[in-house]
């Protein structure tokens, strides 16, 4: 780009259209990815042993992470409510108080981004080296499908991995956010657990969550998914394609988080 | 901190025909592995951290590089930390709207206790954790190709100290530039707040700015963040980008380790300052 | 034997940005022949065979596969031209996440309707047939250049193709390994009259295993002939290059 060539003030003008027009060719690229992703559900032509590779490697391998995570956040949530709690000495409260951010923002949220950078990174990576080295070539010669064979697997794995590792943060948060109140403010975790079965929350919350954690599961899937096949220029291109999945997921999330929570109310 | 990918291991030519046999380790021995692993991990990365503080007081001064870095850091983040933190806010205040709309139905507290909030954890780890997809993530990648292209074996060979020329611009800069942006992403993240609080629950900004319940002890926890943020995010993803190893797809690797591990540094210190901070400062 | 023409390129034009890399090749492949495309480096050799199976399409022209003009087919209708032309490529590109066997297992599993279990048994065969029957449970990166070449070439032949397109098959192999790749593309063709068409500048290969040799230079055919043709010509350029001499009148 000869940006000399261009006056000085509207360089600005410039850069600001061409980082428009980087995030819509991203989008749009996403969005025929989604198509092309759930045209190969009617008929299913999809690879039903790559799924359960998948979802291994993803799911299983993914649990330690996830597991320290929550467990840090339920205390953190905690430790952010003590001060409040402690101020108009609602202990009874502390349950729900904790309960509710975590179960309904905070757990999917902060998963989503541990996954994003554990299983999409890691996917993008194996993607864009496939790509690099003609792997995928190599499926499109042997007359199989590299959508119907690598993408989807991944992309569902991924979806439903992000499921379930929401679920089993939830429950592992409020563990970790229980322990943390007997500790610093001796709050009986008995009395901590009867704070979120006593009315005040719902089931609603928890799915309120889980759909979140789904459509995360979307953003994840189908960012790493595109980027690691985007990917070009060698092994330092798979270190940018990684690098520009992991910054898209993340703000994919954030932006569909907001959208969703309004939607859900 | 080390989480082994597979696919690392370096390519014997036709050497070594020879299957060897290893048994799939039972879950004890994976169990004491990973241990082993994350205790070697840890020394290493304190290693690295050590020798940074130390080479960042006497280290020669490279103003170049400090501030290209800063540049790279800071400058370039500011736009995706923008839109993050705004749309956080948005919803952060949305989801507090609605937990205090089933208890008492009062907003008039609502915007100092976000401010409060703000102020002491999120706008710090929020802000830090994306700091560590697109900071993090970058320095692992550059200085991981750096490492597989031998670039970094060339450094040595110039007597030159890795992390003295690598890691240390990128430390000064990263703590100075995550102090800066996450003042900056707070104010973002208050205002689209304020915002969203007077379109969903009618709370008038006059109300929402309210500063009552920010004391010393707010200031001081978020500010002892930020520090801590900006000194961990490129240390730990300077360590993983010089522990690189198998070739050019361990690029890809370094750059997800760096993430992950970042994250979950960020919220382990969270965790301990925030403790540290609420029995200090009690209320 | 009967001539009987089983690919034939018509004036292919391929242009990569503004370089014009194939500018109007033109040449017949015939049944059953060891066929070779030679030509310096970057001159377009593998790219004109990728243009045969998909992989790129031409620009303008057109390529006639056993009567049919398949240069503007979809993915979809490539399949079965895909299952008729194998291709070996260059570094072999084996999936580095399955094993050798899995990798051969991979088409019979996917065209054939074969289970897991059979297919890799099958595919153990088939390895047998390339000398790599112990190196079924091992992973591709283990292995040396050699080696992972004959597991391509087990898995190119996996659905009893009629044309093998070999991308550069003996470059980067040891000189005892070339010759025995070499000796595998012939003996396809005498035993199993399969059609291969091999990209190569080896030029031990070219002139051992070579039924007939076409020649590309600066986007043209240069020279098509047999190995005699090749041997005698008066043409200073083919002269220069199949004798491997730096000065001449070729330019790069």
């Amino acid at each position: 780009m000869p940006e000399d060539a261009i006056p000085r003030h509207t360089q600005v003008f410039a850069a600001a259209g061409t980082a428009f027009l980087r995030v819509a060719t991203t989008a749009g690229g996403m969005g025929i990815l989604l198509f092309r992703i759930l045209a190969r559900f009617f008929p299913p032509r999809i690879d039903g042993g790559e799924i359960w590779k998948n979802l291994y490697k993803m799911g299983v391998k993914s649990l330690p992470i996830v597991a320290i995570t929550a467990l840090f956040t339920g205390a953190i949530m905690v430790v952010q409510a003590a001060t409040i709690v402690k101020r108009y000495s609602a202990e009874g409260l502390l349950g729900w108080g904790a309960g509710f951010g975590t179960l309904r923002e905070i757990a999917p949220l902060l998963t989503a981004l541990m996954i994003s950078g554990r299983v999409g990174a890691n996917n993008t990576a194996e993607l864009g080296t496939m790509v690099v080295t003609e792997q995928l070539d190599a499926l499109r010669v042997l007359a199989i499908d590299p959508i119907g064979f690598l993408i989807v697997p991944r992309f569902v794995s991924i979806v439903a991995t992000l499921f379930m590792m929401t679920l089993f943060a939830d429950a592992l948060a409020l563990f970790g956010a229980a322990h943390t109140g007997k500790a610093l403010l001796n709050v009986d975790p008995v009395t901590f657990y009867n704070g979120f079965t006593a009315g005040l929350l719902d089931f609603g919350d928890v799915a309120n969550g889980l759909t979140k954690s789904v459509v995360f599961g979307v953003v994840i899937g189908l960012a790493s998914c595109h980027f690691g096949l985007a990917t070009t220029g060698g092994a330092p291109g798979v270190g940018r394609a990684v690098n520009a999945q992991v910054v898209a997921s993340a703000a994919g999330i954030f932006v569909l988080d907001y959208v969703t929570s309004f939607i859900l109310g | 901190m080390a989480t082994t990918s597979p696919g690392q291991a370096s390519h014997p030519a036709d050497v070594d025909p020879v299957p060897e046999a290893h048994a799939p380790p039972g879950p004890v021995a994976a169990l004491g592995g990973s241990a082993i692993d994350l205790f070697l991990g840890g020394k290493e990365l304190l290693s690295v951290f050590i020798r940074t503080l130390y080479y960042s007081v006497r280290g020669k001064r490279e103003k170049g590089a400090f501030t290209t870095q800063m540049y790279e850091i800071g400058n370039k983040s500011v736009f995706f930390l923008s839109i993050t933190m705004g749309f956080i806010g948005m919803i952060l205040v949305y989801q507090s709207g609605l937990q205090a709309k089933r208890v008492v139905p009062d907003y008039t507290m609502l915007g100092a206790t976000y401010l409060e909030l703000l102020v002491r954890d999120f706008a710090a780890s929020i802000g830090a954790l994306m700091l560590a997809t697109r900071v993090g993530a970058g320095i692992a990648a550059e200085i991981g190709s750096m490492v597989v292209t031998e670039q970094v074996d060339a450094l040595r060979m110039c007597a030159a100290d890795p992390i003295d020329f690598l890691i240390v611009p990128r430390f000064k800069a990263s703590v100075i530039m995550t102090t800066v942006l996450i003042v900056w992403a707070g104010t973002v993240a208050y205002l689209t707040g304020a915002a969203t609080a007077y379109v969903a629950f009618d709370v008038a900004p006059q109300t929402f700015f309210n500063m009552a319940l920010i004391d010393v002890g707010d200031v001081s926890v978020g500010l002892a963040k930020c520090l801590a943020y900006g000194a961990a995010i490129p240390v730990v993803s300077g360590y993983c980008g010089l522990s690189t190893f198998g070739g050019s797809e361990g690029v890809g690797w370094a750059t997800t380790r760096a993430v992950v591990n970042t994250s979950l540094t960020i919220i382990i210190l969270n965790f301990f300052i925030s403790t540290a901070g609420f029995l200090i400062f009690p209320g | 034997m009967s001539v009987e023409t089983g690919i034939r390129f018509q004036n292919i034009v391929k242009a990569f940005g503004p370089k014009r890399v194939l500018n109007g090749v033109s040449f017949d492949v015939h049944k059953g022949e060891v066929f070779f495309i030679i030509g310096a480096s970057g001159v377009g050799k593998s790219v004109l065979i990728k243009h045969l199976v998909g992989l790129l399409y031409p620009d303008e022209g057109e390529i006639w596969l056993d009567g049919e003009e398949i240069s503007k087919f979809d993915e979809v209708r490539m399949g079965p031209v895909r299952k008729k032309c194998a291709m070996v490529f260059q570094h072999s590109t084996l999936f580095d996440s399955m094993t050798c066997a899995e990798n051969v297992a991979l088409p019979l599993r996917k065209h054939k309707g074969l289970t897991l279990k059979e297919s890799v048994a099958e595919a153990k065969r088939r390895l047998h047939v390339v000398h790599m029957q112990e190196f079924g449970d091992r992973y591709p990166p283990e292995l040396g250049d050699g080696m992972r070449k004959r597991v391509a070439i087990a898995r190119a032949l996996t659905l009893e193709p009629e044309y093998v397109l070999f991308d550069e098959p003996t470059t980067s192999l040891d000189p005892v390994s070339a010759r025995r790749v070499d000796k595998l593309i012939r003996e396809l063709s005498d035993t199993l009259g399969v059609t291969s068409i091999v990209v190569s500048h080896d030029l031990s290969s070219i002139f051992t295993i070579a039924d007939r040799i076409v020649m590309l230079y600066k986007g043209h055919v240069r020279l098509l002939g047999t190995r005699d043709d090749f041997k005698h010509t008066p043409d200073g350029v083919v002269n220069q290059f199949i004798n491997g001499r730096a000065q001449g009148p070729m330019d790069l």
